[in-house]
């Protein structure tokens, strides 16, 4: 779809507001129309018949009540027509960032968060200036000129027939001047969502850029960015301000053309136009009232220069909603059947395969099972496919080969959201959401009491540093959560799984960064979790693994050993090769 | 108010461009008025020598509608050509302006703020400074000069005609910009707020989309961003409305104020004081001369809003850093021994101090280790040494010289940090290395990347070396980019190398190669190393044990085991009466 159809079509968004502010400006122009002809009326009886003050003094008091009226239903325009952009913007924000959320973190982790910021931001702030401004106008040219026409012809059709032929070159000129400004637009847009996303990329890394002694270095480059922005801008509105200008040239020119001709009659001068075509006689009356009609016929077309301006700022950032909502979940058709294993749940992978990218398979053709209530540990060096797997099962990435059963059932057509619910998972590097630590505990399960935010938190190893802290559970943590060190940033994380209470827990290096004890106690709490349930646990350091009831060693993106550690270690496979590098660290977990 | 004050500071630099500004939107303004003034009394004249049969100059007067409309055309296009360079390029020089604050804040005091707050302090909110510059100072002035230009004229027919007139441009003028900036206080300062709540909750639920899918909690996400949008339009459509009643209200003051000139001005034609072509050129002139109000209410509205933001802009400058730059040139050590001396330091807001009474002496050369549970008082001490926090009593010294006379740049320049807790950015694989070292040649970057363990990766990759890690180092799988991380760090190449769990999160086989590069490469350096692991550390010089911020044990490797045992004993015996 293009932009400007894609920007029709979310028209009804608008509602009613957008109709009502298009009557509110018709009827304000047809108001106008009878002012001025109220105003030359008493300036023509003053000036010309010699009138005082009780002979015009009832066509004043009516000129007091049009003003009135005017001033209302400005006011009552200026409100619908924010009205109705409003609605369009808080409807399509919410879209946008919901279909973000179905695009899921595969999509996101090509797209550059600062960017996205600003599309949600202040790209659905710039469709304000299509839909409040740009369409009203749009349908007000098509009226009120002729609305204008209509009044001036019977009074002078020559000054009309001036207001008639000079009306198109107004935006005949505008689109000439700006053809090239579409594309200015949308270079301006690069660089706000350039300049913002590396303003985002340097807040959150300036501690490094300290670190390396590059934080001075990147004044520069945020000088020449912010200047590249300012310069994209700047050729933006030297575009807005040539057409505003050549619209008012032409605007002036129109008036001035209408008022000799208005005025040379009106002396008695010769009008420079061949004899055969029959001036119309004119008087003050007719003449003023043409005058003071002259700019509002124009007012319209000058207007809808000046949106066409902001229809195409508009037109820029549509183009960046379009992006991400023209772009495909990953899963195209999304399964609709409830879970119907019950707990502990039992999966499978069958022959799966995987690829990033055409002719490179992450993964080539997996066979394993994780029977019900058991724990597996999956081992492997750095990027075996690891994280893979788990991203496969959480429904992240879908198999380009093969399939994965959960029980009986293929997760292909379970309902992803309840397939979730029934997953808990802690990540490599656990992120912290703005929030209280409780909050965040909670995630999972925001109705929890605060005794089992609690108990969470004691079994997993948090609750003491967390009570430590003057707020306690209070306490608010920032993004990187501000203040913890890694050990209880995973901590908390971990609570989190545990607070969820799910039948398959999925543990990505979940007791990294953890020293030896706080290490032994979690695991003591992994273990109460694995009791019912069925547990995945990810992992590098190859002391956590040895509980497992069963490792399955992933190299390359085979399955290439599984067993149980005794098992493995005997083998002289990789799993035992394995073994023989961690050296003296193997026996770590023992010593603990 | 006294944002007002500073913002002007900062605006002084431009003083010869908005002096231009000024008097081109001045000159435009007036060459408006004087177009239509005359134009009505042009036309009325004709009219009435046409009437009354005389002969009229007209070529002068159309001279005039003429030239005034020319300069009208152009004064407007460059009136807003000068005054929109001007401000954009304050804008900018603002955004250098504010980072330059901001830079020496990190990462001690900049803790509690979110990346998606301070991402709107430096984008959103300097933009709208714009207001003050293009909406209000320059329109301030013209209305000022010509309101002053608008009565003398108006003096020059009736006194009572220049009251009549100026009233109902105060009112309009003053009176409305007034009323507007109180009622857009309120809303413009949440709206400011709102903005950044609106980022951040947007970083958060972008980069933390994974948890809260898996989670459940992407559903409460949408609804916490769809209320925030909601909010912020509500404060915008109250703001809007206020504005479209201004709006109305400046038309009606143009308005009344001709209905009122009529009610004068008719009497004094009928008694033949006034023209009446003069009548025509008065009326149209009054309904002119409101375009000099016209823009302050709503200027004056968004006021609100650019005091919001320049009051955040400030909160922000206005930070002093946690440690003081010294005013003296850095020391330039010849050694590189560091020594701790009775080191003691809380973090703000904390009642326990994170370390005290930490003594260390690391002679140039050798390596000590620091050892403790998570939360000991580890990370406090590279945070004092790295100069992000100054020492509450006690000093740090490095060559002998306390680290707080060197400027803190010049200090980091000679230590090299370890550790995977570095921050990948949104650029090429080489180019987040070269940020260690700017001018390293390839074989540099690559005997960095071999010691590392991560070259090899990197040389398979199709785009090798140029290959973009995506925001944060998404498109690289967790060892891989902490792989790159460290081989970042070490192409440093500084005397001072501190490790901070520098093999985390690495399978067995890379952590030992890396370990074994590592230790070719401390040769001759003062190495400091933080763990929280007490195994395999038989190739330090020195073990410092830390217990809740204080020394358990400082020795040889064999102090460890028994310092760990009594720390830890108080935990165990709570894990097993539970």
């Amino acid at each position: 779809m293009s932009v400007n159809a894609w920007l029709k079509s979310q028209r009804p968004l608008a509602g009613k507001a957008l109709l009502l502010t298009v009557w509110l400006n018709t009827a304000n122009g047809l108001l106008a129309i009878n002012q001025a002809w109220a105003l030359a009326v008493v300036l023509d009886a003053v000036i010309f018949k010699d009138a005082d003050l009780s002979e015009v003094h009832h066509w004043l008091w009516g000129l007091l009540a049009l003003f009135g009226t005017r001033a209302l239903i400005v006011w009552l325009a200026e409100r619908s027509a924010f009205q109705a952009a409003a609605s369009v913007r808080a409807t399509l924000r919410d879209q946008v960032h919901r279909h973000l959320q179905r695009l899921g973190p595969t999509y996101l982790s090509g797209q550059r968060s600062g960017a996205l910021v600003e599309t949600l931001t202040k790209g659905i702030d710039d469709l304000e200036g299509y839909y409040a401004r740009f369409v009203p106008a749009m349908t007000l040219v098509m009226i009120l000129p002729l609305a204008i026409l209509t009044a001036v012809m019977p009074m002078d059709w020559l000054a009309g027939l001036v207001l008639l032929f000079t009306a198109p070159l107004i935006p005949l000129f505008m689109i000439l001047i700006g053809s090239g400004a579409q594309a200015r637009n949308q270079r301006q847009w690069k660089q706000l969502a350039r300049m913002s996303a590396h303003f985002l990329d340097v807040i959150q890394g300036l501690t490094t850029l300290k670190l390396f002694g590059a934080s001075r270095r990147e004044v520069a480059v945020i000088a020449r960015i912010s200047d590249d922005y300012r310069h994209s801008t700047m050729q933006v509105l030297r575009v807005a301000f040539l057409s505003s200008a050549v619209l008012e040239f032409f605007a002036s020119v129109g008036i001035a053309i209408v008022a000799v001709l208005i005025g040379f009659r009106l002396y008695g001068l010769a009008v420079p136009v061949p004899a055969w075509i029959p001036i119309p006689e004119i008087t003050y009356l007719q003449g003023l009232f043409v005058l003071m009609l002259a700019p509002e016929f124009y007012a319209p077309l000058r207007n809808l220069g000046t949106q066409y301006h902001a229809r195409m700022g508009a037109v820029a950032a549509a183009e960046q909603l379009i992006q991400v909502l023209d772009a495909e979940p990953t899963r195209i058709d999304p399964g609709t059947e409830p879970l119907a294993a019950a707990r502990p749940l039992g999966v499978r992978f069958e022959d799966v395969h995987f690829s990033y990218e055409p002719g490179r398979e992450a993964l080539q053709g997996l066979n394993f099972d994780i029977p019900p209530g058991q724990r597996i540990a999956l081992v492997g060096t750095s990027g075996a496919g690891k994280t893979t797997v788990v991203n496969l099962l959480l429904g992240f990435l879908v198999p380009t080969g093969g399939r994965i059963l959960i029980g009986e059932q293929a997760l292909a057509g379970i309902d992803l959201e309840d397939w979730r619910r029934h997953l808990a998972w802690v990540p490599q590097q656990p992120r912290l959401f703005q929030g209280s630590i409780a909050d965040n505990i909670r995630l999972g399960r925001p109705e929890a009491e605060p005794d089992a935010v609690r108990e969470a938190a004691r079994r997993a190893r948090a609750a003491e540093f967390i009570d430590a802290l003057p707020l306690g559970y209070d306490s608010p943590v920032g993004e990187r959560g501000a203040g913890l060190s890694g050990g209880q940033i995973q901590r908390i994380a971990l609570a989190r799984a545990f607070l969820r209470d799910a039948p398959l827990v999925i543990l990505d290096e979940a007791t990294a960064n953890l020293d030896p004890e706080s290490e032994r106690l979690v695991q003591e709490g992994i273990d109460e979790l694995a009791l019912d349930r069925t547990l995945l646990v990810i992992a590098h350091r190859l002391n956590t693994v040895r509980r497992a009831d069963r490792i399955l060693v992933l190299d390359q993106g085979r399955i290439v050993e599984q067993g149980t550690h005794d098992e493995l270690a005997g083998t002289g496979g990789l799993y035992a090769r394995m073994i023989a590098a961690h050296g003296p660290r193997a026996h770590e977990g023992e010593q603990a | 108010m006294n944002e007002l004050r500073r913002l002007w500071q900062l605006f002084r630099p431009y003083r010869v461009w908005m002096l231009v500004g000024t008097l081109a939107a001045i000159l435009t303004l007036l060459a408006n008025v004087t177009l239509i003034a005359a134009a009505g009394w042009f036309l009325t004249a004709m009219a009435a020598a046409g009437a009354a049969g005389v002969a009229m100059n007209y070529f002068t007067p159309a001279a005039l509608i003429r030239g005034s409309a020319m300069i009208r055309t152009a004064g407007r296009y460059g009136e807003r050509l000068v005054n929109h360079e001007a401000t954009f390029r304050l804008i900018a020089s603002l955004r250098v302006w504010f980072y330059q604050h901001l830079e020496p804040l990190a990462p001690a005091r900049l803790q509690q703020y979110h990346s998606g707050d301070l991402l709107s302090r430096i984008r959103a909110d300097i933009d709208a400074l714009d207001n003050l510059y293009v909406r209000v100072l320059v329109p301030v002035a013209v209305a000022n000069v010509s309101i002053v230009l608008f009565t003398i004229f108006l003096l020059f027919y009736h006194p009572l005609l220049a009251l009549s007139g100026l009233t109902f441009l105060v009112l309009a003028g003053v009176g409305l910009p007034i009323w507007s900036q109180a009622r857009g206080l309120v809303p413009g300062r949440r709206i400011a707020e709102d903005e950044a709540a609106l980022r951040t909750a947007v970083i958060d639920g972008v980069q933390g989309l994974a948890e809260l899918t898996l989670y459940g909690a992407a559903e409460r996400q949408a609804q916490h961003i769809d209320s925030l949008s909601r909010r912020l339009i509500a404060d915008q459509t109250r703001l809007s409305s206020d504005h479209g009643l201004t709006q109305a209200a400046v038309g009606l003051c143009a308005s009344l104020s001709l209905w009122v000139l009529l009610w004068i001005a008719i009497p004094l034609v009928d008694d033949g004081r006034l023209m009446p072509p003069q009548l025509a050129m008065l009326a149209l002139f009054t309904l002119a001369s409101f375009e000099a109000v016209a823009p302050l209410p709503q200027a004056f509205q968004m006021l609100g809003r650019t005091l919001a933001a320049a009051h955040r802009l400030f909160a922000i400058v206005d930070t002093e850093p946690a440690v003081a730059e010294p005013s003296t040139p850095s020391p330039r050590p010849e050694r590189f021994d560091i020594e701790f001396a009775d080191v003691r330091f809380s973090y703000p807001d904390t009642p326990r101090p994170a370390v005290s009474g930490i003594r260390l002496q690391v002679p140039q050369g050798t390596r000590a280790a620091v050892i403790g549970a998570t939360g000991s008082g580890k990370s406090t001490l590279f945070n004092l040494l790295l100069r992000f926090w100054a020492p509450d009593s006690g000093s740090i010294r490095v060559g002998g010289h306390d680290i707080l006379d060197f400027h803190g740049d010049d200090l980091r320049r000679h230590i090299a940090v370890v550790s995977q807790h570095t921050h990948l950015f949104d650029a090429t694989i080489r180019e987040n290395l070269l940020i260690a070292n700017p001018d390293a040649p390839q074989a540099a970057i690559e005997a960095a990347c071999r010691v590392a363990q991560i070259h090899d990766f990197i040389a398979e990759l199709p785009e090798g070396y140029d290959t973009w890690v995506g925001e944060t180092g998404v498109r690289l799988s967790g060892g891989q980019g902490r792989r790159i991380a460290v081989a970042r760090a070490l192409l440093k190449d500084a005397p001072i190398l501190l490790l901070d769990e520098p093999t985390e999160g690495l399978d067995a086989a890379t952590e030992r190669d890396l370990m074994q590069a590592l230790d070719t490469l401390m040769v001759g350096r003062t190495v400091l190393l933080i763990t929280h692991r007490p195994a395999g550390l038989d190739w330090v010089d020195q073990v410092l044990v830390l217990d809740q911020g204080r020394e358990l044990a400082r020795g040889d490797v064999s102090v460890v085991p028994q310092a760990m045992q009594a720390a830890l004993l108080p935990l165990r015996a709570e894990a097993e009466t539970r």
